[in-house]
């Protein structure tokens, strides 16, 4: 059995995510943490700092730019 | 001929043969299906609202020119993606930009036993970033610090994690292993963890 501790934990966290760890690494890395509130928050910040910058970086396209898009294409068709 | 429109439910490899052999109405529903998708990936790849606008005119241009090469091989959004990534990224290129400065100090830390080295508060803080921030300081935030991640993390993450695309996918569109997608991605997640932390106020 590997000894997993947040350092180790930290760094499998995107492949447990994902589906991608071997069984006994996933009931290792889930051992740990059940044990481990600073490994829960973290994991907690880990997850949302995706949706927080999702939603900060979110544009719109002006529809000036969508109109001059359609012109710079007909342009170049014609 | 009869002028068959496309409808909301004609499907991208549909769109894609048709725009091929000169289906205009086709070639315009797949900019009207995409547009805005392909002008946020700019904006987020290139950290800049007119490298994105010059981006976007790239890449239905390059579509225009290229659909007749778009094979079945993979989702016409793949293809498209990768399209649109490359424009963006020869918009950063020929923008000289000033050396950013690295995230690396935003690294989680641990004691010498590996345990975090903050208290659980303060790690969980990040996740609560957009409800202790102001919306339009940390809009200016969140592309600065995505602008400082190394360019093979940021488009990792801008396509993974931003647009919220597949990470097979991903890798496909990078031309990279799955697995060095999800490196990428875990890295710059964290990076951008711990960024996030100082923003807060909170030394994490």
């Amino acid at each position: 059995m590997t000894r997993v501790v947040c350092a180790s934990g930290v760094e499998l966290l995107m492949e447990y995510l994902e589906g991608q760890l071997p069984p006994e690494l996933k009931a290792d890395l889930e051992a740990h943490v059940a044990g481990c509130p600073r490994c829960v928050a973290f994991i907690a910040s880990y997850r949302e700092t995706p949706r927080i910058l999702r939603e900060a970086t979110l544009a719109s396209l002006p529809p000036d730019l969508e109109e001059s898009l359609r012109a710079f294409l007909r342009a170049r068709r014609t | 001929m009869g002028v068959d429109v496309p409808s909301v439910d004609t499907s991208d490899e549909t769109l894609a043969a048709r725009a091929a052999v000169g289906d205009e109405c086709a070639f315009e529903e797949i900019v009207t299906r995409y547009q805005a998708r392909v002008f946020r990936l700019a904006c987020r790849l290139t950290g800049s609202d007119a490298d994105a606008a010059d981006a976007l005119q790239e890449t239905f241009l390059q579509v225009y020119r290229r659909i007749g090469s778009f094979r079945n091989e993979s989702r016409f959004s793949t293809w498209l993606y990768r399209v649109a990534t490359n424009a963006a990224l020869m918009q950063r290129r020929a923008r000289a930009r000033r050396p950013a400065e690295s995230l690396e100090a935003f690294l989680p830390r641990f004691d010498p036993d590996g345990r975090h080295a903050e208290t659980p508060a303060a790690l969980q803080v990040v996740a609560r970033a957009d409800e202790l921030l102001d919306q339009r300081a940390l809009a200016e935030k969140a592309r600065e610090g995505i602008e400082r991640l190394p360019d093979l993390l940021r488009e990792a993450f801008v396509l993974r994690d931003l647009e919220e695309i597949p990470t097979a996918d991903v890798a496909e569109v990078l031309g990279v292993e799955p697995a060095t997608v999800r490196q990428r991605v875990h890295r710059a997640r964290l990076m951008l963890r711990g960024y996030l932390g100082a923003l807060v106020g909170m030394d994490s």
